[in-house]
């Protein structure tokens, strides 16, 4: 689903490291979408339109550019930093970085990795869990009675934006878009009856 | 979706060969209207026989082991004879194979499975599959109906058969909804509706969505990222009077 991609920039100047990690990634999961950057540089620009929920960095970029890194680093607080080691870095500058890898490891272990730094940035866990809140459950109820987002909003005494947000949890947490198919999910879980359907 | 693996197609390569590593290229073949006994035959003899460009082939081929289309390729307006073969041909598919076999499983899933909540799965994909109708035929009938005209009027060079206020970007909406719909589906099956002893006809089920759902994505992405630029391109080619 669109909903819990992982997006990752990488920042490679060697483009046979940057496929390599790509197809590794692409391929292990259709949740990952990648890009490349060139330099560290380009990182606040490209975040001001896309969030990066990990960012595959060479360290050589950051070596004499602590401060700079810093700086970016500070404004994302939701990015993890991986360090792609292939070669001899010190100890004091890998210890920048969340995590890093080493271009011998396994992708398996890239994957893995990479999986699990991105899963502590952000809370994809909880959302993806499929408990309803009340609240949810009191506008997927008034939806399926064939209520529009305004409506459910006047009913509530909430604004239309707060309804299209439940919306969207609702989506995410049921993998379900259409109001039909949220229908049938609203029954098969008994939170309205076949009856209320049918009215 | 199925990942198939990538590889790069090109005119040399044995399309027996592509199919071992991509199953799914038989649909393409289906569709391109070419039979599945190919043979030892390449790629480049394939297209020469079948009078299909070698870049148009190449092209979906490569779209459907999972490549982005390539934008260095110009296509040329005779294509859009066999583009729209090709996606005639796709809807056949969807409507006449692909959509009566799910439905049939649903109904063989109903039978064995006598919640009321099936019946409602039911009546969901029959509007479903009822507005997928409704849009392909609208394509079926006033889209391709329309390249058509627009392509024999290219052909013979006048301006004056170009209709007035209709252009092919006034369609391209619908396929988002009918993709969602179908993840709908899917979400449902394997996460929400209960399993009583309709296990094997579910997994049938699911398999065949997702066979659906792959040729699906294919068909929208050929239809907008390559039909409608070059009808429109051909749309302007004419009212710019074919750059005289």
């Amino acid at each position: 689903m669109v909903n819990n991609n992982i997006h990752i920039v990488i920042i490679e100047p060697s483009t046979i490291i940057y496929e390599g990690l790509s197809s590794i990634l692409g391929y292990s999961d259709d949740h990952f979408s990648i890009s490349r950057l060139d330099k560290m540089d380009d990182i606040p620009n490209y975040t001001m339109r896309k969030t990066a929920d990990v960012i595959l960095i060479n360290p050589a970029q950051v070596e004499n550019n602590l401060k700079t890194y810093n700086t970016i680093r500070n404004g994302l607080s939701q990015t993890k930093w991986i360090g792609i080691i292939y070669a001899y870095f010190d100890q004091h500058l890998l210890s920048v970085f969340d995590e890093s890898i080493s271009i011998f490891d396994t992708p398996e272990s890239i994957i893995s990795l990479v999986h699990r730094t991105a899963d502590q940035s952000e809370d994809s866990e909880l959302s993806t869990q499929e408990k309803l809140t009340d609240r949810e459950v009191e506008v997927l109820k008034l939806l399926t009675a064939g209520n529009s987002n305004k409506e459910i909003a006047d009913q509530l005494n909430i604004s239309t934006h707060t309804v299209i947000s439940h919306r969207k949890n609702l989506s995410q947490k049921t993998g379900i878009k259409s109001v039909s198919g949220l229908t049938i999910y609203a029954v098969v879980k008994n939170i309205i009856t076949l009856d209320n359907f049918k009215e | 979706m199925v990942q198939a693996k990538k590889t790069l197609v090109l005119p040399e390569a044995r399309m027996s060969e592509l199919i071992f590593e991509n199953p799914y290229l038989m649909l393409m073949l289906e569709h391109f209207g070419i039979s599945l006994l190919i043979q030892d035959k390449t790629v480049r003899q394939l297209c020469k026989e079948h009078n299909v460009s070698e870049d148009l082939f190449l092209s979906f081929t490569n779209l459907f082991n999972g490549f982005q289309p390539s934008v260095t390729i110009t296509y040329s307006f005779t294509d859009l004879k066999i583009i729209t073969l090709f996606l005639r041909n796709t809807h056949q598919y969807y409507l006449e194979e692909k959509y009566p076999q799910i439905r049939s499983y649903i109904t063989q899933m109903f039978e064995l499975n006598d919640q009321s909540a099936m019946l409602m799965v039911e009546k969901f994909f029959d509007q479903y599959f009822a507005e997928v109708k409704e849009h392909l035929h609208y394509e079926d009938q006033i889209v391709f109906t329309y390249v058509n005209n627009l392509f024999d009027c290219f052909e013979k060079k006048q301006a004056a058969c170009l209709p007035g206020n209709y252009s092919v970007s006034d369609y391209q909406e619908h396929h988002e909804d009918i993709e969602d719909k179908l993840e709908d589906l899917k979400n449902l099956l394997l996460k929400h509706l209960p399993l009583d002893n309709d296990q094997q006809i579910r997994r049938k089920l699911l398999f065949s969505l997702f066979e659906l759902e792959y040729d699906l994505n294919i068909h929208t992405r050929i239809e907008d990222e390559i039909f409608i630029p070059l009808v429109e391109k051909m749309e302007r080619t004419i009212k710019t009077g074919y750059g005289k």
